[in-house]
């Protein structure tokens, strides 16, 4: 294996798959594993916004916040979000089901406002297809419990 | 559309076929230039990486499209990924790459399956032995730039490095790299294969305040009007014009051309042709904090006039809006825009203020009548 086989984003990437968010253990075996001061990992984990060090929801959304659905009013979202889920940008909901962030543009501005729920983009947003949306989850949930 | 024509693995053909002097001989003269914003020329780049000595080249596909409008490359990587990826193959045999890498933005991570299926595909019919790996970008904006791609891919934190040494000299592991976004390597496969490739035909990306938003290919000059015509303002009126978050903000003049000469006229850059049109009812200072939030938020933190200078030009435009600020702030606010720009080690830095700059000389009275 060369050293240009050793991809760290995709090593990353992937333990955050399995994991949900990559722990200090998890981030501790990387770096015996890859030989790589756990300093420098530590260092690329908390530069990328997608790469989590902390338990998530088990949906996250990333809404955009760049101007094109600016204008197009995704700060109605941005608020419903967080009066509906009771929580802050940043934050994950009690229950463990949601997690809220902003993003700074995820390319949909053709349609927007637009946000991402576990990397599915979902556009054309109003508040009643959010509302819609988290409703759905939170059903499909409590319906497994 | 021209970037929807499929080339069917006849234009590698015709590379191998002619090779890759008669090759590069016809990309140069079809006039490919990076559609990535900056407009230099393809061949020429590729003949740099090619005048090195190194038994080992480097392509990089840069998918990491995150300027804020900009929705091409995902519509490329979306309708038509089999000349995308053909692109890349008649690079990799033109430079003598047996390793590539397209660096996909985590925000496209959805469309990566599809992409990883298409390029086991390509390869297979192709019998190119060569290896194209997709590196997951994950949310920096600042990755898009060329040194900072190149750290993440290494296994750094995505910070600018100091140029020269360039990429097509020194890049990945010091080997000669060359980086070319997703609509310039899938103009390669076409432009090679297609006699009748019009190298001014370009995608536009276009969102805001209009009725139908979208994207677009007009040729290069094309009338502000004849976007206008086709877009349709939003309540009939737009008034202003913002080219992504970089490229400043200007007035509609529906008279005007959208060229290089006629933009920068009006100190702004068109880029990647992505234009978010604002609404005659909206103020342009809401829209100066939204693109300065976008700035300080993606400022690696590498340099200290874009780490600090970005928060300041945020705090002062909050300071206006908040109605606490004087006439001298917005003095301040023009200096300090103009001097992070001059100061500033890479490109993020030295457009960071472009925004603020246009929008006070066009628009000056939407941030004077919130002064004390």
């Amino acid at each position: 294996m060369g050293e240009d086989d050793k991809i760290v984003l995709n090593i990353l990437n992937e333990i955050q798959d399995k994991h949900g968010y990559i722990s200090e253990n998890l981030l501790k075996q990387t770096s015996e594993q890859l030989n790589i001061p756990i300093a420098r990992l530590w260092g690329v984990v908390n530069f990328h916004t997608m790469l989590r060090t902390k338990k998530q929801g088990k949906y996250i959304i990333e809404l955009c916040g760049s101007p094109s659905c600016v204008l197009s009013e995704s700060r109605e979202i941005e608020n419903f979000l967080k009066k509906e889920l009771n929580i802050d940008i940043g934050e994950t909901t009690t229950d463990g089901l949601f997690s809220v962030y902003k993003t700074s543009c995820i390319g949909c501005c053709n349609e927007a406002p637009a946000m991402l729920l576990n990397n599915e983009p979902y556009t054309n947003l109003t508040t009643d297809i959010v509302k819609k949306i988290i409703e759905e989850k939170r059903n499909a949930n409590s319906k497994r419990n | 559309m021209q970037i929807l024509r499929e080339t069917k693995l006849e234009s590698l053909k015709k590379a191998k076929e002619i090779g890759r002097e008669s090759a590069l001989q016809i990309l140069e003269k079809k006039g490919l230039v990076g559609r990535g914003g900056a407009a230099f020329p393809t061949a020429k780049k590729w003949r740099m990486a090619l005048n090195v000595k190194s038994k080992t080249r480097y392509l990089i596909c840069n998918a990491d499209e995150g300027e804020p409008g900009t929705f091409k490359d995902r519509f490329i990587l979306k309708n038509n990924p089999e000349t995308f990826i053909e692109g890349i193959l008649v690079a990799a045999f033109i430079l003598d790459v047996k390793k590539c890498f397209i660096y996909l933005r985590g925000e496209y991570n959805f469309l990566r399956k599809d992409l990883e299926e298409k390029i086991s595909e390509l390869l297979k019919k192709s019998k190119m032995k060569i290896k194209i790996d997709i590196v997951r970008g994950s949310g920096a904006y600042i990755c898009g730039e060329e040194t900072a791609i190149i750290q993440s891919i290494m296994g750094f934190r995505g910070n600018a490095m100091q140029k020269p040494p360039y990429p097509t000299i020194k890049g990945l592991w010091g080997k000669p790299t060359v980086i070319n976004n997703v609509e310039t390597l899938t103009c390669v496969a076409q432009a090679l294969f297609y006699n009748d490739w019009n190298p001014n035909i370009r995608l536009f990306s276009i969102s805001g305040d209009v009725e139908h938003p979208g994207l677009y290919e007009w040729e290069l000059g094309v009338k502000i009007s004849t976007i206008l015509d086709t877009v349709k303002p939003e309540n009939g009126k737009v008034k202003a014009m913002s080219f992504g978050c970089f490229g400043g903000i200007m007035p509609v003049k529906k008279t005007e051309a959208i060229s290089s000469e006629s933009i920068c006229k009006n100190n702004c850059h068109h880029g990647a042709f992505t234009i978010i049109f604002i609404g005659e009812d909206k103020n342009i200072l809401d829209m100066c904090l939204s693109i300065s939030k976008f700035y300080t938020y993606e400022s690696c933190g590498k340099c200290t006039p874009c780490r600090e200078g970005t928060i300041r030009i945020l705090n002062l435009l909050k300071k206006i809006r908040d109605k606490r600020a004087i006439k001298e702030d917005l003095n301040f606010l023009k200096d300090l825009a103009n001097h992070i720009q001059e100061t500033s080690l890479c490109g993020l830095g030295q457009s960071c203020g472009n925004h603020v700059l246009t929008a006070m000389n066009f628009f000056r009275e939407d941030f004077e009548k919130f002064l004390k």
